[in-house]
């Protein structure tokens, strides 16, 4: 059942493509873009915003809409409840992460899992911007006039096997993550944007409770 | 004279219990069939459910939940679709023109034989997919009307009141599964409600409709 967790903790990451984005250019010097992006995340120490979420079934020709409240605590703690349609919570904590749904709240050790671990860390990249150092993925950075683009490749087999790429898209001036695009094998895609950030604004250690 | 009494006692009880742990179907008297169960047969372009699942394999519990969708495309075939909140699928079902059964998509986590045949039928039932209409019974029972169809092992009970669909069950000698449904309010709406309680494998599937959060 862990599997099946993982299975659904990585619909949080936004996958997408790889080739260059329309109206979007290569950024040739990563080493600079990593070293603003890691100074814009040294002084944020809590984040939490809206987001909408959209489920595109490709060969259903169908979206599936949903919405909820985001919240990051450094180093590591990360809080996703969606509101609508359905009631869900998914909260990482120190390698641990608690799911909880209408009816009943599963816990999970990340160390028991790879995949798990593995997610954990990507998303705490994110926030972090540390995320062009994860070794689970070949990343590739983009840029238009007020954005940037961050195409991530899967390495590994557990994540290759569900996903082809994730896209996370930061604006320019405070490189807040603004989008995060997961693309599945199959074409389906999960598109989920991110909407009145705040930063540093405090928040009750009790959202990131796992136990 | 005494141990005839115990003797007797015993065989009556043994009859009681018999009579209690036997087929619960027993009782139900054959009536003529004057309109097929095949009026309920639901009639949807999209349908969005919410769905939790929860179950035992040996002894170890399992809880899932996410989102279900039925479809029926254009070309008349009909997609089921289960996916994680986050937006991953976890299964992706077809039965095409002919009511055949394909797996379009499922994770290696679900991917096991015994795991597709029990979805695929629960929903051919709650579907009504592939019923043999030849093969049609009715039944009543108090206040109920039960309409029997052959399965390739045991029946398929769709039982009614006043003309309204309470529940599904499939039965061998004895009941496997208990489909219950909630809140249907035409002949040929899928319900708001639906429970799958399988009583010989510990697993039961709630779902509740959800459709404002579909677009085309």
């Amino acid at each position: 059942m862990n599997k099946i967790i993982v299975t659904a903790v990585f619909s949080l990451f936004p996958l997408v493509a790889w080739a260059q984005p329309k109206g979007y250019t290569s950024v040739k010097n990563t080493t600079t873009f990593e070293t603003e992006l890691s100074n814009a995340n040294a002084g944020i120490r809590t984040i939490n915003s809206d987001f909408s979420q959209t489920k595109n079934m490709a060969l259903l020709a169908e979206k599936v809409k949903s919405k909820g409240k985001f919240y990051f605590m450094k180093e590591d703690k990360i809080r996703i409840e969606y509101t609508q349609p359905f009631s869900y919570i998914l909260v990482m904590n120190k390698g641990q992460v608690l799911v909880k749904d209408e009816q009943k709240t599963s816990k999970v050790n990340t160390k028991n899992s790879k995949a798990l671990q593995s997610v954990n860390r990507i998303m705490i990249d994110c926030m972090r911007g540390t995320i062009l150092s994860n070794p689970d993925f070949k990343a590739s950075v983009f840029e238009s006039g007020n954005s940037y683009l961050i195409a991530l490749i899967p390495s590994q087999a557990a994540m290759k096997n569900m996903f082809s790429g994730i896209d996370i898209y930061l604006t320019k001036k405070q490189f807040d993550v603004t989008r995060l695009v997961m693309k599945e094998n199959g074409g389906d895609l999960t598109d989920m944007n991110f909407s009145n950030a705040q930063h540093n604004q405090p928040l009750n250690e009790t959202l990131f409770k796992v136990k | 004279m005494k141990p005839c009494l115990k003797l007797s006692s015993l065989s009556l009880l043994l009859v009681v219990l018999l009579g209690a742990c036997g087929n619960p179907y027993k009782k139900l008297l054959q009536q003529p069939t004057t309109s097929s169960a095949l009026r309920f047969q639901p009639e949807y372009d999209k349908v969005l459910y919410r769905g939790i699942v929860d179950g035992k394999m040996i002894w170890k519990r399992f809880h899932l939940s996410g989102i279900l969708m039925f479809k029926k495309m254009e070309d008349s075939s009909i997609r089921v679709v289960l996916q994680n909140e986050m937006g991953v699928s976890f299964f992706d079902f077809e039965w095409d023109k002919q009511q055949q059964f394909t797996v379009k998509q499922i994770i290696p986590q679900l991917d096991k034989k015994a795991v597709v045949a029990l979805l695929q039928k629960d929903l051919q039932l709650l579907l009504m997919i592939g019923l043999q209409s030849q093969t049609e019974s009715t039944f009543s029972k108090d206040e109920e009307t039960y309409q029997r169809f052959s399965l390739d092992k045991g029946y398929v009970y769709y039982i009614s009141t006043n003309n309204q669909l309470t529940r599904i069950e499939n039965a061998g000698k004895q009941k496997v599964t208990t489909i219950s449904l909630g809140g249907k309010n035409g002949l040929k709406e899928l319900p708001e409600r639906v429970v799958f309680k399988h009583h010989k494998a510990n697993f039961t599937i709630q779902l509740k409709r959800i459709d404002d959060h579909v677009e085309e």
